[in-house]
């Protein structure tokens, strides 16, 4: 690799944080009105949610859970447990971070509940992928490799490298400072790295 | 901690710069910067996607169904509130029958103490009705002034004490009239012995 593109791949690297639009530009007023209809069980507020986070949902389920069945059933489960407190709602965290908070939380009940890791339910390779930057073994390693981690580190990567949060979400989300979350990514990829040398 | 490794931890874009920079005249820290930002790359494809059709329906169906059926916080209030009802109409029976079985000890007390005060009215009365027996005929007719003079008094007594006795049948708790029931009978007690004690003196002279 010439030092550019080891440039562009590193700026790449660094830059693809993508900060949710509604985490950024959502009011707190705003939240609190959206988290008022969710108390009132307002299913086309809900539709919208789920419209608009859906799709990062399910993802966080699945990098948490390892298949596709219980990444909807902790899904599912998040969206009623989000009608059941909304009325608790402080505004304190944006809505869509109180709102992660809870699936993390959900994905870490389900864990427990099964107690076992979730590669033995592992259903790769069943999802669209318009274009594949990667070869599959390298996701599969990948992701054995994350299901091996403990909960905070796997919520850690998957949150900031696949989901795209940056550091101040995912320490609201997990109850961790901004610099804990850095030095937790930073600490983990150190020991993929050493595990994904010798794949 | 090495440099490169201090740039990676604090990840910003200018320490990634640095990193990158540094790398091209380090081959080892550009080996360790390519699986860094490998690692990342392959992330990224880990972004799971997936057509769920069914999902949202079925979130739909259990929001629904849960607005149907009263939230368990409503349940919770409910409950408490039952509860505390229950509790409220336990202890004011408790009280009640507490109140009544103090009432009813109550009764007995005074009936019994009632009781015996009429038992000793009433052996009063009949030594006094004795002592009257004794004076009657000297009071049938009476032979001195004194003695109509007492006979006057001890018939305003009798109207007296026959006048308390109806007012203490209506209130038998009332014991300002037994006491002055007491007190009538009391002079007419005084009254007999001095009518007695007129005669002997009469009859002795």
């Amino acid at each position: 690799m010439s030092p550019e593109d080891m440039l562009g791949a590193t700026l790449a690297a660094a830059t693809q944080t993508i900060v949710p639009e509604e985490a950024s530009t959502r009011s707190t007023d705003d939240d609190r009105r959206l988290a008022a209809q969710c108390a009132n069980g307002d299913t086309a507020v809900f539709e919208r949610i789920y419209r608009t986070h859906g799709e990062r949902m399910k993802s966080i389920a699945y990098n948490h859970l390892g298949n596709v069945s219980d990444a909807e059933d902790a899904v599912q489960e998040t969206f009623l447990k989000i009608h059941r407190a909304a009325s608790t709602y402080s505004g304190e965290a944006s809505f869509s971070t109180w709102m992660y908070r809870i699936l993390i939380n959900t994905c870490y009940d389900i864990l427990r509940k099964r107690q076992r890791r979730p590669e033995d339910q592992e259903d790769e390779g069943s999802f669209e992928r318009t274009a594949p930057a990667v070869d599959d073994n390298k996701r599969i390693a990948l992701r054995k490799l994350l299901n091996a981690l403990p909960e905070q580190r796997r919520s850690v990567f998957t949150l900031f490298e696949i989901e795209g949060l940056s550091h101040a979400e995912i320490g609201n989300i997990l109850g961790i400072t901004e610099g804990n979350s850095k030095w937790i990514l930073f600490s983990t990829k150190k020991q993929l790295q050493e595990q994904w040398k010798k794949r | 901690m090495t440099h490169i490794d201090e740039l990676l931890a604090n990840g910003d874009d200018a320490s990634m710069q640095a990193a990158a920079i540094h790398a091209a005249n380090c081959g080892e820290c550009a080996d360790l910067l390519a699986d860094w930002n490998d690692l990342s790359t392959t992330a990224r494809d880990l972004h799971a996607t997936w057509n769920s059709d069914t999902l949202w329906p079925r979130i739909e169906r259990k929001l629904r169904s849960e607005r149907r059926t009263p939230s368990f916080r409503w349940m919770q209030i409910a409950a408490a509130v039952v509860i505390m009802i229950g509790l409220g109409v336990m202890a004011a029976f408790a009280l009640r029958e507490q109140k009544e079985q103090r009432d009813f000890d109550k009764h007995i007390y005074v009936d019994n103490a009632l009781n015996d005060v009429e038992k000793a009215e009433r052996a009063h009365v009949a030594a006094i009705d004795r002592l009257e027996k004794l004076t009657d005929a000297k009071l049938e007719q009476p032979t001195t002034p004194l003695m109509v003079s007492y006979k006057e008094k001890l018939v305003v007594l009798d109207d007296a004490i026959a006048e308390c006795q109806t007012n203490i049948e209506r209130n038998r708790r009332n014991a300002h009239l037994r006491r002055q029931l007491l007190a009538i009978y009391d002079a007419k007690r005084q009254t007999l012995q001095d009518v007695l004690r007129e005669e002997t003196h009469v009859s002795n002279p």
